[in-house]
């Protein structure tokens, strides 16, 4: 890596050659303002807060648009850029209807933010304020399916423009009219119509782009709690933040509040599709599984584990003993790889080496509408670990790119074969595809016996003789293996509801009830025995993953800007968690001298 | 002081813009002929040697433009002429291309073969209609007669002239906009650099000169550098052309030396002020250059000679002011069309222009405070140096400009709440009543 150095601010600095002098400011700790900057999109130039001062070049330069040369000297604290920086935050709210208490964006909003910390203490503006479409709740207008927009409180920091140039690869916003009068527009006010919309809401500096999933439902500071998890909705699995609001056990509504995407270069950049981002209600919603349940008769009865445990034994060896190789097992690509791992165990140890052949996997597929240019491709496998259970030696075909196979199952429990059927069913509805004909076949009675575990009342979980309600994936602490081969750690955020237990607990339980110890205390045991078992693989070092617990955001900057979390954390770590403290009289700790806050008489 | 014109020399005659005029009457085509006869950087020494200063505005010396379009790369190199002629008080180019068309069309073909490329794109302003059906037409002509198109004299060098049409910004003048508006996009500027020398239009290496500026290659290649540089002062050489306007009594577009005076273009061209009342200031350059008194008026109008007197020579667009203008109305006049014409890219320009505006506005009708003559020095100061292209520089300039020089009107409107000036009725016709 080719690197050059200069000094910033007195402290001497060395990056990577091409980076810009606010990359390696950023870099350093220390604080300049952006906001047409975005890590994740070009260069714009235009918004004029990052200005810096260089020695040896006659005009202020945006440091942002600067690429850093050896030797360079940078202040980012001259008066003159003091003034400069101030002059054009006054600009930024001249027009700006500073409806902070009732913006969505209140507490964790940019513009807010550097404002408090550059800008001049009061403006100087006294005329009516631009409006565009209204004012107060007039100025919030539909800008597609999943977002709103209020033009008034845009900044014009052309990043939504840009994303969707850029990444989304579907240019469907712009700048309309010019000069005092431009405003963000798409093409007949139609709307953005893209899977990829909510990174827009990450993106806008402002509460100018909201989601309708998010908007008017939280605080920032009533959810500072966040965990790094990674999304399970498709191959791809997307680095996410797990979102959870500070609510009491007893008070309604959801923990999870909000899913937002994790910087990850090797996987998706700074971005996560809506899928992932918005298809979380189901975890915390009305049709999860609470409770063990068992049939009595034509209804489900719930139950106990303690009560399940013993009669599902019965049930299956009643089933099963006349031929063990009737007893089947369906299993999504949702489950994670500690539970497959435990679930091959458990039909090896039940039926000797070939086990695995009793277990059919399933998952969907769906071609995603996405523009040819986009650059971020959603794939069409819906399952995050298909590859995780090919590496296990399960029968999924040759790549991540087909379609399951569950003819064999299928002809075999039609043709009255299959006496008893296990289904691990821990994805949302339907992500195990269509299992009516399972539905059919057991109220026909060719299936005398199905056992589902799984996390939703779906119709296959209402035709079960016994229902064993699990985890969803934000539950539980597992690995996935993604399209790219990578073995990637979800991170439990919240517990999963009532009775509901981890899905490998109940597997490890279940095989205890059938007289197979598996000596597993936790998912931990799991990944080590996993890592002895596959020893130069991927999973080799299973064992030493690590997952992440709620971290409560250690000052109200933390949790700023969702998608650039990991830079602020960087930026802001020394920050006291005040506002309208000021940067310029703020000893950075480096130069010796300390500065107090306030001057003491 | 006999200065012959050599660029509108026979502007005022018949058919003057005719493929067969120019070639009768001024040695059309030679200087294409002569260029092709040695090599393309021959042809950017020559330009050097000459001392030709860009005429759009900033007055850089084109042979190092040229000098300094990336040669050493595949791809295609461009010419774009900028015909977008926006700035207030300028009307030059316009002339150059309703009479004389085919200086620029031969200038376009010479200045291609300089730097490497076959295509030049005249960029023009949205609503010199007519002119670019004249221009559209003799470009035409020009094909037919073989100056070109493919091998133009056998030469092997090819060159194709396009016209393209804006949409009616003045923003769309900047260089770097003008190549985005191009290419299809919003007439924005790009960051700098990569200069269009290095990565222009389609990214490919591209200079862009004005209309005036390139009809001058043609007189160089086929006079000498040496004839050129001569008929002005040092490094500003060749003719120039001035437009007067205002409150003189033959307002029009004069060609003459850079020795020339404001004085001499003043009274001696442009006949004095109208009305024979006292010159209070000159805007010598366009609307966005800093206001001369008439202490100044002996000075001669060179880039060299302004910028020393605290101007800038800018597009020659001289606004001739009489005793009657409110320096406050001027100010809110000009700030009018900044504010419509900024295009908004960036927060300094977007946000105080509209700002200043409005404050004029006030102190317009009367309704100013004493502090707004800090607001408003305090906003321009606020929007100068601080913006991605020259636009914001320019709008503050008026305010500025103004307020150092004629700061007791300024006051005067504050503290009597109306204009003090006798005649300001004149310069208060409803020309903006209902604009917002
Ligand atoms: C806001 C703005 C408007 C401009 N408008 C024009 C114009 O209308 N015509 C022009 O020739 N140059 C204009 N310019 C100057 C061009 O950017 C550029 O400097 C010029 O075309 C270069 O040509 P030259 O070197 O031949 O002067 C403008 C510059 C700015 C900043
Ligand atoms: S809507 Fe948001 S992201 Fe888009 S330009 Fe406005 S402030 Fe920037
Ligand atoms: S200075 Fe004005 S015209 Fe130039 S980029 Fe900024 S907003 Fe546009
Ligand atoms: S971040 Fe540098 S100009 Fe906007």
């Amino acid at each position: 890596m080719e690197t050059v150095t200069l000094t910033i601010d007195g402290l001497q600095v060395t990056v990577e050659k091409g980076q810009s002098v606010l990359q390696a400011a950023i870099e350093a700790g220390i604080s300049v303002p952006y906001y047409c900057y975005h890590p994740g999109i070009g260069v714009d130039g235009s918004c004029r807060v990052c200005v810096v001062k260089i020695e040896k070049m006659p005009k202020l330069q945006t440091s942002c648009s600067m690429a850093c040369t050896d030797g360079m000297v940078v202040s980012t604290r001259d008066p003159e850029v003091v003034e400069a920086r101030a002059g054009v935050f006054e600009f930024l709210l001249v027009n700006h209807p500073l409806d902070c208490p009732v913006c969505d964006k209140g507490g964790e909003c940019p513009l807010q933010d550097f404002s408090y910390t550059f800008g001049p203490a009061d403006s100087r503006m006294d005329f009516p304020r631009r409006v565009f479409d209204g004012e107060g709740v007039r100025a919030d207008v539909d800008f597609g399916p999943t977002l709103m927009l209020n033009r008034n409180r845009c900044i014009l920091c052309t990043r939504c423009v840009r994303f969707m140039r850029e990444v989304d690869g579907d240019a469907q916003i712009n700048i309309v009219d010019r000069g005092y009068g431009s405003e963000i527009a798409t093409f007949s006010e139609e709307g953005v119509h893209s899977l990829m919309s909510g990174n827009l809401m990450d993106v806008c500096p402002v509460g100018a782009i909201t989601t309708r999933d998010y908007r008017f439902k939280s605080r920032p500071w009533d959810n500072p709690n966040v965990v790094d998890t990674t999304c399970t909705l498709c191959s791809k699995g997307c680095s996410t933040s797990a979102w959870l609001k500070a609510k009491p056990e007893w008070a309604k509504g959801s923990q999870l509040i909000r899913i937002t995407p994790r910087f990850n270069p090797d996987v998706n950049s700074y971005w996560m599709c809506d899928i992932g981002r918005f298809n979380y209600h189901w975890i915390e919603g009305d049709a999860r599984l609470r409770r063990p349940m068992q049939r009595r008769g034509t209804a489900l009865e719930a139950s106990t584990w303690h009560e399940v445990e013993p009669r599902l034994r019965d049930a299956v060896q009643a089933a099963g003993s006349p031929d063990p190789a009737s007893v089947r097992f369906l299993v999504s690509a949702h489950a994670s790889t500690e539970e497959l791992f435990v679930l091959k165990q458990l039909v090896e140890g039940l039926r000797g080496a070939g086990g695995l052949t009793s277990i059919a996997v399933a998952w969907t597929r769906t071609a995603k509408n996405q523009p040819a240019g986009t650059r971020f491709t959603i794939p069409a496998t819906d399952a995050p670990n298909v590859n995780g259970a090919r590496d296990l030696g399960y029968r999924v075909g040759a790549g991540n790119e087909g379609l399951p196979d569950l003819e064999d199952l299928r002809t075999a429990i039609e043709g009255g074969r299959v006496k008893a059927l296990y289904v691990l069913d821990p994805g949302p509805e339907g992500s195990i595809g269509d299992v009516s004909w399972i539905v059919a076949a057991r109220q026909s009675g060719t299936l005398p016996l199905l056992v589902v575990q799984g996390v939703l009342m779906t119709d296959l979980c209402a035709g079960a003789d016994f229902v064993l309600p699990g985890a969803a994936f934000v539950e539980k602490d597992a690995i996935y293996t993604n399209d790219q081969g990578r073995v990637q750690a979800a991170s439990r955020a919240i517990a999963p509801p009532g009775e509901a237990r981890e899905d490998w607990q109940i597997l490890v339980n279940v095989a205890a009830a059938l007289g197979l110890s598996l000596a597993y205390s936790s998912s931990d045991d799991i990944r080590r025995a996993l890592a002895t078992a596959m020893p130069g693989s991927a999973y080799a070092q299973a064992g030493q993953i690590t997952f992440t617990r709620p971290v409560p955001a250690k000052s109200w900057l933390q949790s700023s800007n969702p998608s650039e979390r990991w830079k602020w954390d960087f930026m802001f770590q020394d920050l006291p968690p005040v506002k309208g403290h000021n940067v310029q009289t703020e000893d950075m700790g480096r130069e010796g001298a300390y500065i107090p806050l306030r001057a003491v008489e | 002081m006999a200065y012959e014109p050599v660029l509108t020399k026979h502007i005022n005659e018949p058919n003057s813009y005719t493929l067969d005029f120019y070639m009768k009457n001024q040695r059309g085509y030679e200087g294409l002929r002569k260029a092709l006869t040695v090599t393309p950087n021959d042809i950017i020494e020559q330009v050097k040697t000459s001392g030709l200063r860009g005429r759009g505005g900033a007055g850089f010396p084109t042979g190092l433009k040229w000098q300094f379009v990336l040669k050493d790369t595949p791809k295609a190199r461009y010419i774009c002429c900028n015909a977008d002629e926006s700035e207030p008080g300028t009307f030059k180019d316009h002339v150059l291309m309703e009479r004389n068309p085919h200086l620029l069309i031969e200038g376009c073909a010479i200045s291609c073969y300089a730097i490497g490329a076959k295509v030049a794109y005249i960029y023009i302003r949205g609503e010199f209609y007519h002119v670019q059906e004249i221009l559209e037409a003799e470009i035409e002509k020009a094909y037919t007669a073989g100056y070109l198109g493919k091998n133009i004299f056998g030469s092997g060098f090819d060159c194709d002239v396009y016209i393209h049409r804006g949409a009616g910004a003045y923003e769309a003048g900047e260089e770097t906009a003008l190549i985005e508006s191009l290419e299809g996009k919003r007439a924005q500027p790009r960051l700098k650099p990569p200069f269009p020398a290095v990565a222009g239009l389609y990214q490919c290496p591209t200079a862009v000169n004005n209309v005036e500026t390139l009809c001058n290659v043609p007189l160089i290649v086929l006079n000498g550098a040496e004839w050129f540089a001569k008929l002005g002062p040092e490094k500003n050489g060749g003719p120039k052309l001035y437009c007067i306007s205002g409150h003189v009594k033959k307002p029009g577009v004069y060609e003459a030396s850079m020795h020339t005076t404001l004085r001499e273009l003043i009274y001696d061209h442009a006949g004095g002020v109208l009305g024979d009342r006292p010159l209070k200031a000159i805007i010598p350059g366009g609307s966005s250059v800093p206001l001369l008194t008439p202490d100044q008026l002996d000075i001669p109008a060179s880039f060299d000679g302004v910028q020393k007197a605290g101007s800038l020579l800018g597009s020659a667009g001289l606004i001739v002011l009489d005793d009657t203008v409110c320096m406050v109305w001027l100010a809110m006049n000009l700030l009018h069309f900044y504010r419509h014409e900024s295009c908004g890219k960036c927060t300094p320009c977007r946000e105080g222009c509209d700002w200043l505006y409005k404050i004029l506005q006030r102190l317009e009708r009367g309704e100013g405070r004493s502090k707004d003559l800090d607001l408003l020095f305090g906003v321009s100061n606020n929007i100068v140096g601080k913006t991605l292209c020259a636009f914001g520089d320019a709008a503050a300039t008026p305010v500025l400009s103004t307020m150092k020089l004629f700061r007791a009107e300024y006051e005067a409107h504050v503290r009597e709440g109306r204009c003090t000036l006798p005649a300001a009725w004149r310069a208060k016709q409803p020309l903006f009543a209902g604009a917002h």
